[in-house]
């Protein structure tokens, strides 16, 4: 490969990120090529112990996407986050989508049944609306007694989700910073 | 050597180079894939993400042939996070070698 294919290639799966800092990282590469090439070693030399282009832009990428998730903790930028540390590499499909896929399903049914039990007496009232003959006094105040409850869980659950979320995005950082990527299979 | 392993010590790496003087990038590379086999470019990323975390400071010098090169200096923060890897890849190693003196001295 040569200097400008590499660059063009890293340049391409790099699109995700600002222009300013795809131009900061495509200057840091120059550099390096134009002292390789100062030492006598051909384009092609350097671009093959670079490695690939790919892996290294995805390394980038996923750092990006992870530090993004961190500051603005948003679901789509962390399945976005997930997605890229996924791609780094197949070990990572494991540990990481494997407590994802868990602790969203957990995070998912606690919100569920909160709001749910929140809504409980809107339900018994329209129950009582469509079958005024079936109500009685007990579900109504059992149902005021789940929507406390359901509050309660909701409050809850607001707290466990900050907290899961902050602690799963270090557990990304660490997956980025220490697992497999842009290293050779030896 | 294990992939896993090798990136975690890459950084260790880094941070001893900068530790002695201020570095441009290729030279780190070089001074790196001399002593460990590495696919030279994932060095770029790590320079990147410990300069983003306030490990580094950089700047452009000038050099006598070619463009200007981009150094590496370590600021105090980096050089506590240097201390804290050292420390944990010592008594890592030490516990490792202890194990394989007992192994080889059993046989």
């Amino acid at each position: 490969m040569t200097k400008d294919q590499f660059l063009s290639t890293l340049n391409t799966s790099l699109k995700r990120l600002s222009t300013e800092e795809r131009h900061d990282i495509l200057q840091d590469f120059e550099e390096h090529f134009a002292i390789g090439v100062g030492e006598g070693k051909t384009e092609e030399q350097i671009s093959a112990s670079l490695g690939s282009p790919h892996q290294i832009a995805k390394e980038l990428v996923a750092t990006y996407h992870v530090d993004k998730v961190e500051t603005t903790a948003t679901t789509s930028n962390m399945f976005r986050a997930v997605w890229a540390v996924i791609g780094l590499g197949f070990f990572n499909l494991i540990i990481v989508l494997g407590p994802f896929i868990a602790l969203a399903a957990i995070i998912l049914s606690g919100w569920i049944a909160g709001i749910s039990f929140i809504v409980s007496p809107v339900i018994v009232m329209i129950n009582t609306i469509i079958y005024p003959e079936v109500f009685n006094f007990y579900n109504l105040f059992f149902s005021i007694a789940l929507a406390g409850l359901g509050l309660l869980i909701t409050i809850g659950m607001y707290y466990v989700t900050r907290t899961v979320t902050r602690w799963f995005v270090r557990y990304l950082k660490f997956n980025v910073r220490f697992l497999k990527g842009g290293l050779k299979h030896v | 050597m294990n992939v896993q392993f090798k990136k975690g010590v890459l950084e260790l790496c880094v941070l001893v180079l900068l530790d002695q003087k201020e570095r441009y990038g290729y030279e780190l590379v070089q001074k790196i894939s001399e002593q460990i086999d590495i696919s030279e470019g994932s060095v770029y990323p790590l320079l990147r993400r410990l300069t983003k975390e306030g490990y580094f400071t950089t700047y452009l010098k000038e050099s006598t042939e070619g463009p200007p090169r981009k150094y590496y200096k370590l600021t105090d923060v980096g050089r506590n996070y240097l201390q804290e890897l050292l420390d944990e890849w010592n008594q890592f190693s030490n516990g490792v070698n202890q194990l394989i003196k007992e192994g080889v001295h059993d046989d």
